[in-house]
């Protein structure tokens, strides 16, 4: 009876362990395809979703622990769940790039016409702002303390316009848009300022 | 071939008009009139002859 009883338990743990042994191939091929899949977008997911990512490279790795730790049933179970999460960061990967993209093109088109607009505006008040330095009286409609104000801004207008380049030539179209819009506005407050609109 | 510049000064030549008067009212200097003359030399070839409805740019 005894020696039936040890029979049934051996019996019973050679069928575990090749059950397990069974699960070891799927395991480490679900393991697989779940790293090859995420390869595939793994540079734009750095960039455009990284907490994401990481959540998920974790959970890989609790995989990857129960391949090592030949929790192989385990494994199997947990994969689809993980190939799931997998596709869904594809995909919010995919969105967040196509976002991305139509903000640039937007902000490189915009840049097109700030960069013909705002050195013409510069040059025009470059021109009359020299002209009036020069002036033994100022016009009527621009006092000595306006024109002192309006010289400062100027330069501070200059000082942005090529930050504001100098951006766009890094490749931050955004950045470099919204500082040459910045520009824009004070110089045209200082046309207005100088009479010239008129 | 040149584009103008939209934010450039313009001043349509009036009767009675002459560059130092044009240069007193934007500069509030007349003795700046050579710089009016200067930016038109395409159209004018003497600063003490202007025509009303000429169309200057005030630089």
């Amino acid at each position: 009876m005894r020696t039936a009883k040890m029979f049934v338990a051996l019996a019973a743990a050679v069928l575990a362990m090749a059950a397990c042994a069974n699960q070891k191939e799927p395991a480490e091929k679900a393991v697989a395809q779940i790293e090859s899949s995420l390869a595939e977008f793994r540079a734009d997911a750095e960039k455009y979703a990284a907490e994401e990512l990481k959540s998920l490279d974790d959970s890989i790795s609790t995989l990857k622990a129960g391949i090592a730790h030949k929790d192989y049933g385990k494994v199997v179970t947990g994969a689809p769940s993980v190939a799931a999460a997998v596709t869904t960061l594809k995909d919010t990967v995919a969105k967040a790039k196509a976002d991305s993209d139509a903000i640039m093109a937007a902000a490189t088109a915009e840049w097109g016409e700030l960069s013909q607009s705002v050195p013409q505006l510069v040059d025009a008040l470059q021109s009359r702002i020299d002209t009036l330095s020069k002036s033994r009286k100022l016009p009527k409609n621009v006092d000595k303390a306006t024109f002192e104000t309006i010289k400062t801004d100027f330069e501070t207008v200059k000082t942005d316009w090529t930050s504001a380049t100098r951006e766009f030539t890094a490749g931050a179209a955004a950045d470099a848009v919204r500082k040459a819009r910045a520009a824009r506005a004070k110089a045209e407050e200082i046309h207005a300022k100088l009479g010239m609109n008129s | 071939m040149s584009t103008e510049n939209p934010y450039a000064q313009y001043h349509v030549v009036k009767k009675g008009d002459t560059l130092s008067k044009i240069a007193e009212e934007y500069y509030g200097d007349k003795m700046l009139y050579p710089k009016i003359f200067d930016a038109n030399k395409d159209i004018l070839q003497d600063p003490n002859k202007i025509k009303p409805g000429q169309r200057l740019r005030i630089p």
